[in-house]
């Protein structure tokens, strides 16, 4: 499975998981549920943009 | 409520805590929330089959390594899975494997899920929530 297939399936878990724990209105569920799992998958892409412009490059040589 | 009925009351919870730690969604069932424990019932499900699958580590006491404790709690609190799946058969995780550290926190989050669960129980068991 991919990492990005992966992440997405964690944060569908935990949003489910929470949106039924602490919520009891369907209504109220969907909207928790969108947030935590677009927060969980938008944060990592954002992340993962923001990390471009901040490449590692190649490993430092041994001194 | 009595003396004795506040005691019989906690006790009663207190069971279905341990109930709920040691078979994940039993409490909820106890409690007859049917559609919130199958829910969540096939959650971890998903959860410790796709780290199991991944080749995850499900945690144990390092020496010299604290931190480990931690872990170790947090993937306890899956309850008898988690010693069926120890020392029943012998799982213990592939850190060579390529989804390693992904299972690890698939299977730590079961266990952790699980936990809260376990005060959700408590929760429901004593009013505080319906």
């Amino acid at each position: 499975m991919s990492h990005f297939l992966l992440m997405t399936l964690y944060a569908a878990l935990l949003g489910v998981f929470f949106a039924t724990l602490w919520k009891r209105e369907r209504r109220a569920q969907l909207v928790l549920f969108a947030k935590i799992f677009g927060s969980l998958v938008g944060g990592a892409i954002l992340l993962g943009w923001l990390m471009y412009f901040f490449p590692s490059g190649p490993p430092k040589p041994f001194p | 409520m009595t003396g004795n009925a506040r005691r019989r009351s906690t006790g009663r919870a207190l069971a279905l805590c341990l109930l709920a730690w040691l078979v994940p969604t039993a409490g909820h069932f106890a409690l007859r929330r049917r559609g919130r424990a199958a829910i969540f019932a096939v959650l971890l499900l998903v959860a410790v089959v796709v780290g199991i699958h991944l080749d995850g580590e499900l945690h144990r006491v390092v020496p010299g390594q604290p931190l480990t404790m931690l872990f170790t709690l947090g993937a306890m609190g899956l309850g008898a899975p988690y010693f069926v799946l120890r020392h029943g058969l012998g799982y213990v995780g592939v850190p060579e494997a390529a989804g390693f550290e992904y299972g690890t926190v698939f299977l730590l989050s079961a266990g952790l899920m699980n936990l809260l669960l376990v005060l959700d129980v408590w929760d429901i068991a004593t009013g505080v929530k319906d």
